[in-house]
Parts: C-alpha cells; sequence; structure tokens
C-alpha cells in the first residue's frame, strides 16, 4: 500500500507556498556577515575623510598662495616706494649742493651789493630746502644709513658754518679772496658730501637688491610648500582613488554574486516547482488508486452482497442470510479501517481533538512501530494549548524528521523534545544514525520543514557530520497569552 | 426496579439513531436526552441530571473530550462513556483524564455498550476488548523491544493490591475500609505507585492496569 505517498501529499500546499515566500528571501540582502549599516557607515566615513581632506588640502594650499602673492607684492611695492623715495631726496639734496655752490660762486663773484643780497637769500632758502629734504630723509632712513645720514648732517653744517663768514664780506674782500674760497673751501667740502650722498645711494640700491632676495626668498618657501602641498594631495588623492576603486570593485563583485544567487534560485525554483507538480501528481494518483481499489472495491461488493441478499430473502435459509450478514460487516470492517488511516495520514485527528504532545506521541508510536527505531517523547510545554499553526508546524516537522530518518539515517534511537522557552518553543529531533554532510542538503522535505518554521518567524538548524547522528533544532519565537485556568493537563478525577 | 437514564451525545443522526434502538431494546435503560454536538450534550445534561452519558468524541461546537470534562465536573454522578473510532492510547488517556468511566469503539459498539453502560453505572471502569487487548499488546511489545524492565515487578504485593483497586475506581476510603489499614497508609502507598511507576495521575495508573491485564 502507497501509505508513504499519501503522508507526503500533506505537505504538498506548504511547499508551494515556500516557493512564494522564497521568492521574497531572495531579495534580502546576505546575512551572517556584519550589519550592513555598520558597513556602509564605515566606508561612508572614510570617503568623507578622503575626499574631504583631499579638498581641505587644495583650499588651504590656494588660500596660501594668494596670501604669499599679496605679501609678495606689498613688499615689493614697500621696497620700490622706499627706494625711489629715498633717490629722490638724494637727488634733491645734490642738486641743492650744486645749486647752493652756484650761488655761493655768483655771490662771492657780484659786484653789485644788492644782486650779492639777493643770491645770498637764495642761497638761505636752499639751505632751508636741504634741511627740510635731510630732515624727511632722517625720518626714513634705515639703520644701514643712520651712520651716513649723521655723516652728512655733519657735513652740511660744517658746509654751511664755512659759508657764514663770506655773508660778512665786502664786494672787495669777496673779489679778492672769493675764488681761492671756492676753490680751498667750498668745492672740497661740496666733493665730499656728494660722496657721502653716492655712498647712500649706494646702500639704497643695496636696500632694493636685499628687498629683492627677501621677496625672492619668500617665494622660494612658497615654492617649497607648494611642493609639500602637492605631494600630500597627490600622495591622498592616489590613496582616495585606489581606496574608492577596491569599494566599488567589491561592490560589483558582491553585485555579481547576488546576481549569480538570484539566478541560481530561480533555477532552484523552476526545478523545485516542477518536482512539486510531480509530487502532487504522484500523491493524487496514490490516493485515487487507494480510494478506487480500496474503498470503492469494498462498497461495490457490499452492494452486491446487499443484492444478493435482498433478492434471496425469501428464499433463503436464515443461515444463508447470517452469512450473507457476516460478509458485508468484514467489507464495511475493512472500509471503515482503510478510510480512518487514510484520514490519519493525511491529517491525524489527535492533533485537533487531543493537542499536540498525544499527536507526537501517537506519531512516534507509529513510527517505532513500522521502523525498527526506538522513537521517545518528552515535553516540558507549561499547556498543550498551542495555537492551531504552532501544533501543527511541530508536528509536520516531527513527522518530516521521522520520516526521514527511517528512511536515510539507519538510527537505532529518535529522541524528540518539545521544551517552552522564555518567549519561544523550541523543538529537538536527535537520532544516533549515519549523520551525512550539512553542506549537500537537500530535498523537498527539509525545505518544507524550513518554509514551515520561517512561516513563523522560527529558526531552523541541522547539524549533523557523516557517523555522529543528527541533531534537527527548530526555534520558534512565542508568547502565551496567560490563562488563569488550564484544564486539560489537571486530573479531574475524583478519587473513589 | 429503576431505570437506568442515558443522555445520548453524537453528531450523526443515523448513529444516534442506531444506538438508541439497541439501548432501548433493554427495558432497564432509557434514553432520556439526545444531543447532536458537545454544548447541547452539556446543556441536556444540566437539565436532565443522567445517570449516564454516552458520548462520541468528534462533535462541532464543543468536543466530546471537552463536554465529558463540564459534566465530570458539574455532576460527578453522571458516568461518561466516550465512544470513538480512535484506539490510540492517547485517546483513552485523555479520556480518562476528563473523568470518562468508559472508553467503547464505535466499530463494536453494538457488542459492548450495553455491558459498557452497566459497569460504569456500578462505578466501574470499562474498555472495549480491542482497547485492552491492544493496550496489553503495546506494553509486552514495548518490554520485549526496548528490554525495558517490567515496573511490576518493582510492586510490592501490597501496592499491588491498591493499584487494583484503585483502577477499579475506588475512593481511598474504600480502600482503607476493604484492607483494614489506615487512610493515610494509602495514601503513602499511592505515592511510591507513582513513583516506581513513573506515572501521575490515576488515569496513567488505571491504563497501566489494563496494560498489565490488572483490570480489563
Amino acid at each position: 500500500m502507497p501509505k508513504i505517498q499519501v503522508v507526503r501529499s500533506a505537505g504538498v500546499l506548504a511547499r508551494l507556498a515556500w516557493i512564494s515566500m522564497l521568492e521574497s528571501k531572495i531579495r534580502l540582502p546576505g546575512s551572517g556577515q556584519t550589519s550592513p549599516d555598520a558597513v556602509y557607515f564605515g566606508s561612508r566615513l572614510a570617503l568623507l575623510i578622503g575626499f574631504g581632506g583631499l579638498l581641505l588640502i587644495m583650499a588651504l594650499a590656494g588660500i596660501d598662495a594668494l596670501r604669499v602673492l599679496r605679501q609678495f607684492r606689498n613688499n615689493d611695492e614697500e621696497i620700490r616706494r622706499l627706494y625711489l623715495f629715498q633717490n629722490h631726496v638724494l637727488n634733491e639734496i645734490r642738486s641743492d649742493v650744486y645749486v647752493s655752490g652756484t650761488y655761493v660762486r655768483d655771490y662771492l663773484l657780484e659786484p653789485d651789493p644788492e644782486r650779492a643780497e639777493a643770491y645770498r637769500t637764495k642761497l638761505e632758502d636752499v639751505q632751508r630746502h636741504m634741511e627740510s629734504s635731510l630732515e624727511t630723509y632722517g625720518h626714513q632712513a634705515t639703520p644701514p644709513e643712520f651712520q651716513h645720514d649723521s655723516a652728512l648732517r655733519t657735513e652740511l653744517v660744517n658746509y654751511w658754518g664755512i659759508l657764514a663768514p663770506i655773508f660778512q664780506w665786502n664786494p672787495a674782500e669777496r673779489r679778492r679772496s672769493g675764488y681761492a674760497f671756492l676753490r680751498d673751501e667750498v668745492f672740497p667740502r661740496r666733493q665730499s658730501m656728494l660722496a657721502i650722498a653716492d655712498r647712500i645711494a649706494t646702500i639704497n640700491e643695496q636696500q632694493l637688491t636685499a628687498g629683492n632676495d627677501q621677496a625672492v626668498s619668500l617665494l622660494l618657501r612658497f615654492q617649497t610648500r607648494l611642493l609639500v602641498t602637492l605631494v600630500a594631495a597627490l600622495v591622498l588623492g592616489f590613496g582616495m582613488a585606489s581606496f574608492s576603486t577596491r569599494k566599488i570593485l567589491k561592490l560589483e563583485h558582491q553585485a555579481r554574486l547576488r546576481y549569480e544567487e538570484v539566478a541560481d534560485a530561480r533555477g532552484q525554483l523552476k526545478d523545485l516547482s516542477a518536482r512539486l507538480v510531480q509530487a502532487q501528481e504522484t500523491e493524487r494518483r496514490a490516493l485515487s488508486r487507494e480510494l478506487h481499489d480500496e474503498v470503492g472495491q469494498s462498497l461495490s461488493a457490499v452492494l452486491m452482497e446487499l443484492r444478493n441478499l435482498s433478492a434471496g430473502l425469501k428464499g433463503q435459509s436464515e443461515e444463508q442470510s447470517r452469512n450473507h450478514v457476516e460478509t458485508i460487516k468484514g467489507l464495511v470492517e475493512n472500509t471503515v479501517r482503510v478510510v480512518r488511516n487514510m484520514a490519519l495520514l493525511l491529517r491525524p485527528s489527535m492533533l485537533d481533538d487531543l493537542g499536540l504532545i498525544p499527536a507526537l506521541k501517537w506519531q512516534a508510536r507509529e513510527s517505532a512501530k513500522h521502523t525498527s527505531m526506538d522513537v521517545t517523547v518528552a515535553t516540558e510545554l507549561d499547556s498543550d494549548d498551542l495555537p492551531d499553526e504552532y501544533k501543527t508546524c511541530i508536528y509536520r516537522v516531527v513527522q518530516e524528521a521521522l520520516h526521514n530518518c527511517a528512511r536515510h539515517s539507519r538510527a537505532t534511537a529518535v529522541r524528540i523534545r518539545v521544551e517552552q522557552r522564555p518567549e519561544r518553543l523550541m523543538l529537538i529531533i536527535q537520532d544516533d544514525g549515519q549523520g551525512f554532510d550539512v553542506r549537500h542538503l537537500k530535498g523537498l522535505g527539509l525545505l518544507g520543514v524550513q518554509e514551515r518554521v520561517a512561516r513563523l518567524g522560527g529558526t531552523c538548524n541541522i547539524h549533523s557530520k557523516p557517523g555522529h547522528g543528527t541533531i534537527l533544532t527548530v526555534e520558534l519565537p512565542f508568547t502565551r497569552e496567560r490563562r488563569s485556568i488550564d484544564t486539560r493537563e489537571t486530573d479531574s478525577h475524583p478519587v473513589g | 426496579m429503576r431505570q437506568i437514564r442515558i443522555l445520548l451525545a453524537d453528531d450523526h443522526t443515523v448513529m444516534r439513531r442506531g444506538l438508541r434502538l439497541l439501548i432501548e431494546s433493554q427495558p432497564e435503560f432509557s434514553v432520556v436526552a439526545e444531543a447532536s454536538d458537545g454544548r447541547q450534550a452539556v446543556q441536556q445534561a444540566e437539565a436532565t441530571m443522567p445517570d449516564v452519558a454516552v458520548m462520541d468524541i468528534a462533535m462541532p461546537n464543543l468536543s466530546g473530550i471537552e463536554a465529558a470534562q463540564r459534566i465530570a465536573a458539574a455532576q460527578p454522578n453522571t458516568a461518561i462513556v466516550i465512544l470513538s473510532m480512535h484506539s490510540d492510547e492517547g485517546y483513552v488517556l485523555r479520556a480518562l483524564k476528563v473523568g470518562a468511566k468508559g472508553y467503547l469503539l464505535k466499530d463494536s459498539a453494538e457488542g459492548d455498550l450495553i455491558e459498557a453502560i452497566k459497569a460504569v453505572h456500578q462505578g466501574k471502569t470499562f474498555f472495549s476488548p480491542e482497547i485492552s487487548k491492544m493496550l496489553v499488546e503495546d506494553y509486552v511489545r514495548e518490554i520485549r523491544t526496548r528490554g525495558a524492565e517490567d515496573t511490576y515487578d518493582l510492586l510490592t504485593s501490597r501496592e499491588r493490591e491498591i493499584l487494583q483497586l484503585l483502577a477499579e475506581r475506588k475512593s481511598n476510603k474504600e480502600i482503607a475500609a476493604a484492607l483494614n489499614i489506615s487512610v493515610y497508609t494509602i495514601e503513602t502507598h499511592r505515592r511510591n505507585l507513582h513513583e516506581k511507576l513513573n506515572l501521575h495521575s490515576l488515569a496513567e495508573l488505571i491504563l497501566y492496569a489494563v496494560r498489565k491485564g490488572i483490570i480489563s
């Protein structure tokens, strides 16, 4: 009798539902790695720091360059301005010296006292002008020039000091000793004054050169800094580029893996649905054959016997009639048994009538009867009053596990435990069979188990090694709503 | 002689009619109420206070087991006989636990029902002979396949006596009177029985007694 196949038909609907679930599962991100949020956060932080740093370095370099350029321009301008100003003042002093020489000569050589007086006034103007120029120059002078500046002052004071007596001279004196005075006193003084002015001009030029040198060194320092910045930016940029590239390649790789997984899952799905359709058809055929061959034939026989009985009621002896009735009874009893067995195999009524534990114990006894396995059920439940979907799930998982044990494991003992833990139900099925390599796990039955468990939000684990038996652990999240009275497990017998 | 008043609960009219015919063939029996589901059965039992309730397990609204539990709790004087398609011990144990005194297979009801009603009305336990036979066979097979030790051998003769009397649903007082020992001693023996046999309810003790063939 194809009873095993009848058992398997019960899982068909669940397996069909599993296919639709698998579709949604595929879209979930891969589990078993670090939390994806943490990974995203980490790489985003790295990208932010990398690119942010790069941009910051470039911005700082730009600001630095602008600052250096402005400083350079200011310095340059200042140096140039100072140089031009000092040059100008020196030139004025110089020209004043020449002009004063000319006036002195004109004064000394002028016979007309009035005109001579006019020259003298002009000379005084020149003197004042020189003194004010020198004053201005003194304010602007830089330390290296102080010495020459004071030398020039002394020289000027001497110069004017020498000139002072000639203004008391009368025209005769001027004519007599004017030329000699010019030659012996004025010109040498003038020469030495001009020499000082030249020295100052030289220093001035040196300062211009020094200023230029300073600007150049500023530029050089800037160049070095720019070089360092560029190298840093380059290194960081290279780092960023390689990091991003690696990241993108990794993502690409992951995307490809995902795609392959999806393609693979789709392939499996196709395969599975084909197998499901086939399995369903096989089971229907088995059910149909059983109904037709067993139930149908028996009922036909009953009908035939009843016709015989009714046709021969008058002519037959009581003995013959009783024989017919006995035959009918036997046939009907057999039919009742067949129908009951079929119904039990499709869904055991004790699951609904008595609850999970009696149903599991019945299943254990049935398995023990039909195989050589010793099957025990141990439970630690507060109450057997579980919601129907939990009862069915656990029962079907146990059924499938026992089915697999009987078919593949060569186990001699199977232990089934159902436990109530805080906020979850545990189902542990352990056999002492030959075990198997979990990596080569396949088959509709176990997929069905996983699917049933997943639909209740639970997890399903299989631990097995060749030669070491198998442990199937199922964990279902479950919180029992507390009931004040639970009479199911109490012994309500009055004693006596 | 007073008639035994009977409540009949089964959701199949044909079955109910058959059972009624069978029961009323006995002059000392009378069917005082019929119910087609568990809830009705509880109401009828309350209304008519029958001596015996014959109940199917698979009924709509309220299962026969639940209904039996309520009737047994509310009316201890109503003896309950469960009618069932199932010969599995899970059903028998549950029936005993909720307070049924008899357990009959529907297949063989016509042969045993009369006897069962009489037995439970007298306070005895009654199982279909097929059930007793199956339980005994299961027990023997279990001992043979598992090589388990026969716990019955662990019991003293006094404990065996008490086990039998308990299985026959005698109260502690009745047992004390029969054996001429104190109720307190009986309690001690009961505890030992539970411990030695690893059974934790009277229902399990009764099933055990049936398995061992101490009662049938």
